[in-house]
């Protein structure tokens, strides 16, 4: 938090501020409270949109809600700003709480859908529950913003509110919206199948942004009504919405700068293009269009972007920590797995035990339930019947992020990291769930033991695959946990990389950790296994020394097709 | 009677919707995606009808079905163009990208048509004839007998080619898996782009078919594909069937509900219906829950 770091932004305000007080004429000025309305509006989408990655349409119906929360209480009511405005907040909010509970487990489309159907029914409230709303013609002779008896009139004052408003909501953006929350985001945006394996409760996640948007949403819409001290059905529009979508994809979704480009550039663009005449609104879809296809990221994604997440940068490589895991007690547990998919037995009655110190191996045909045992172990797909017990506690039926929680996480057959992150920061959002304690040193010990210290600071995307997948074990054990599965961790890389992979598999056992590793090499598990386990159609039919399961009969003629 | 009267318009609405929520699927098949344009496409195959309807002889009354090939190259055309600019640039990017293309390409073809049409309500000449038949006691319009006669024919023709032709046996693969069809030699991007017109065709005739009784006006896009939407998620995600069942059930409701109370009472009631339905069962009422696989 030095001065550098917030040169531009009090730069920025000081050019508003001589703007709005110097050159603006009174028109000028109300364009400018309308940006910062809709800049309160877009900072909110950008939550749900941007950051949570979900097409909610129904940002539009918050932003209605606050507008007719605000008008009915101040013109049936008469209550001040000081009621109307966090009571219009929080009636938008609770309309998202209500909701959110369905909604948000919905996959893209139908989240579109429900978000769009929830707008509709509120704005057919709006024009037909007349005594209320006032109808088509909606409730006019709204005051404007009060504060203990000052009055913010039209221009500069009703300017300084809307702005004043609108910075500290940029305030609640960036401390919402810090580096860890942002990268655990992304994590959970791009990869949503891996997230809840390293710990990240993307249920939580969503809901967090949608309330959010909600409140940003009727803030705005609040405020909006102050500015036109009318409240009409037009503010519950799918026309609000569109503003509000085009100013976010055009600013850009995931930077508050984006949010300000966005807001200030298509509120005063209609002035500048008054020539197209009708034809506005048609360059404004074309305008949308144009930016999807050729600056997916925003007009923000021009600027210097901002610096990566490290804060040790500097710091000298750390010594891994010998304590790095947890205890010599680990233990994994499951009796009776059964797991069906249709008629299909994918895991047909399995018991399975290791502990500490163990490396135990799992091979098998395509087929014999190996990514099934690890996706039901790690809660992703839990399994139909059975116990699991992680160091003696049952973990079965537990959300995924939670099993992780409790200390036994995994690693996926294809990595699951997304490219535009670095690696410093997607090991961090493994860790950031234990709340106060600073992430940032384990992440770096976490490295440092996988030998990734020098690329910590690159996009994942720019790795080769070998090193990926060093990556993707990096973040399952920044977390120090109990039991680590690994689905397939040497396939496609070279037998180098097989042995580094393999020298780290041991080191985390010597540590004290559990290690289940599941891989179609016989050759890579064998030197590295304590015990080899062979499945087949969802059962284990041989589980002991790695000489022994390969040397059985039935194991030969399930897995290398030989006859006993 | 009035049952039987309701029945038949019910039935000509969802033979019209049908159309809708048909072509909807079409696109949606062929790219996993969410068409938002739709609707403004049965807005624009209205308009189509209204502007080729000028070139009709003012004097005699010519039947409105003379405009069906016209609103159907027409619509065919729009849809290759939705499809090239808002489909195939995307390339591998999330689906969400496609929703804001197609919003976006809808907020054009809407505020186009807005600006060349204006604002009003306009109407398309009737399909044969004004008047009805009277039967069982019951008058049956001869626009609403006309609207369920050229829906079924149309649904009745894109069976035939999905089913029996070469076209359609690819049409299905590429819905089926896309990587497997491509593998096998079918050109994905023509399909897709066959896909887009036709959907688009669909949507463009259900213009023409609402704009006599219903009227056009450039803003009654987003209900159009809010229902052609409703009627894919009651009927099972990509299934064409069931989008033609969902559809009709929104008629039913519709012109039911409306009967009984009133047409607000009864647009409501179908957007509460469906949030139930996406709360009840997230993946659809006849939807297979998806395997996901890590």
């Amino acid at each position: 938090m030095n001065l550098r770091t917030h040169m531009p932004a009090a730069g920025m305000a000081t050019a508003l501020a001589v703007y709005a007080t110097v050159l603006a004429s009174s028109y000028d000025q109300r364009l400018l409270a309308l940006s910062g309305v809709y800049l309160i509006l877009v900072l909110g989408y950008q939550f749900i949109f941007g950051h949570a990655g979900a097409l909610s349409l129904a940002q539009g119906a918050f932003f209605g809600a606050g507008a007719y929360a605000t008008g009915i209480l101040a013109t049936r009511w008469e209550l001040g700003f000081l009621a109307t405005f966090p009571l219009s907040i929080a009636f938008a909010a609770l309309l998202a709480a209500i909701i959110a509970a369905p909604v948000l487990r919905l996959r893209t489309h139908y989240f579109a859908l429900a978000t769009l159907a929830l707008a509709q029914l509120l704005l057919l409230v709006a024009v037909n529950w007349e005594p209320v709303t006032g109808g088509a013609n909606g409730l006019s002779g709204v005051p404007p913003v009060s504060i203990l008896g000052w009055q913010a009139p039209r221009g500069l004052p009703l300017v300084a509110v809307i702005w004043g408003i609108a910075g500290i909501a940029m305030l609640i953006a960036h401390h919402q919206m810090n580096p860890q929350r942002r990268a655990a985001f992304s994590v959970a945006r791009e990869t949503p199948l891996a997230a809840p394996a390293f710990g990240i409760d993307a249920g939580l996640l969503r809901l967090r942004a949608f309330l959010l948007s909600a409140a940003f949403g009727g803030a705005a819409g609040a405020l909006f009504v102050h500015t036109n001290r009318v409240v009409s059905p037009e503010t519950l529009g799918f026309g609000v919405m569109v503003t509000c979508l085009t100013m976010t994809v055009v600013g850009g979704r995931y930077r508050i700068a984006g949010a300000l480009i966005g807001a200030l550039l298509l509120t005063h663009l209609p002035e500048w293009l008054r020539g197209l005449d009708a034809y506005y609104l048609v360059a404004m879809g074309a305008l949308l269009l144009a930016m999807v296809l050729f600056a997916p990221d925003g007009l923000a994604s021009f600027l210097p972007a901002r610096k990566p997440l490290s804060g040790t940068a500097a710091s000298p490589v750390p010594i891994p920590s010998p304590g790095l895991f947890a205890g010599p007690s680990s233990s994994l547990e499951a009796t009776g797995l059964h797991k069906s998919f249709g008629g299909i037995r994918a895991l047909d009655g399995l018991d399975l035990s290791f502990k500490s110190g163990e490396i135990v191996g799992v091979i098998g045909p395509n087929g014999a339930g190996k990514t099934t045992l690890a996706n039901a172990l790690t809660g992703i797909a839990p399994a139909d019947a059975g116990v699991i017990r992680l160091n003696g506690n049952e973990i079965s039926g537990l959300a995924p992020h939670d099993i992780a929680r409790r200390g036994l996480t995994r690693t996926f057959q294809t990595p699951q990291l997304p490219a535009a992150l670095d690696i410093r920061s997607i090991v961090m959002t493994a860790r950031n769930h234990t709340g106060a304690h600073n992430a940032a040193p384990d992440a770096d010990d976490a490295i440092a033991f996988c030998g990734l210290s020098d690329e910590a600071n690159e996009a994942s995307g720019s790795l080769p695959h070998g090193l990926r997948r060093r990556v993707e074990i990096c973040r399952a054990i920044v977390s120090r946990p109990s039991v680590m599965v690994l689905d397939e961790p040497a396939a496609g890389l070279t037998p180098e990389e097989q042995a580094e992979i393999g020298a780290l598999c041991r080191a985390l056992a010597d540590a004290g950790m559990a290690v289940l590793l599941i891989d179609h090499n016989v050759g890579f598990l064998k030197p590295i296994a304590d015990r080899l386990i062979c499945m087949a159609e969802g059962r284990i039919l041989a589980d002991g020394s790695p000489e022994a399961t390969l040397a059985d009969p039935s194991v030969r003629a399930a897995y290398f097709g030989m006859d006993a | 009677m009035i049952a039987t009267q309701l029945l038949v318009n019910a039935a000509a609405l969802g033979a019209a919707y049908a159309l809708v929520a048909i072509g909807f699927v079409l696109v949606l098949n062929a790219t996993t995606a969410v068409n938002f344009a739709h609707g403004e496409s049965v807005v624009a195959g209205g308009f189509a009808a209204v502007a080729l309807a000028g070139f009709l002889p003012p004097d005699i009354a010519v039947p409105g079905l003379v405009l069906l090939p016209g609103v159907l190259v027409v619509s065919a055309l729009l849809g290759l163009a939705i499809g090239a600019l808002a489909y195939l640039p995307i390339g591998n990017r999330p689906p969400v990208s496609v929703f804001v293309t197609t919003i976006a390409v809808g907020i054009v073809i809407a505020n186009g048509l807005n600006a060349g049409f204006g604002a009003a309500p306009r109407s398309a000449p009737p399909l044969v004839g004004t008047g009805g038949f009277e039967f069982l006691g019951a008058t049956a319009s001869l626009q609403s007998l006309a609207i369920i006669a050229t829906a079924t024919v149309l649904i009745g023709a894109l069976a035939w080619l999905l089913q029996r032709t070469q076209l359609g046996r690819r049409f299905r693969a590429c819905a089926q898996d896309p990587e497997m069809a491509r593998a096998l030699g079918i050109r994905l991007t023509r399909i897709t782009l066959m896909a887009f017109a036709l959907g688009t065709a669909f949507a463009g005739v259900a213009g023409l078919l609402l704009a006599h009784q219903f009227f056009v006006s450039a803003s009654d896009g987003g209900v159009l594909v809010l229902k052609a939407y409703i009627a894919v998620v009651i009927g099972g995600w990509g299934s064409l069937r069931g989008a033609a069942a969902g559809a009709l059930l929104i008629a039913v409701f519709e012109v039911g509900i409306a009967a009984i109370a009133s047409q607000p009472v009864a647009e409501g009631a179908l957007y509460i219906a469906v949030l139930l339905v996406l709360f009840v069962r997230p993946q659809g009422l006849f939807g297979e829950p998806q395997q996901v696989r890590a």
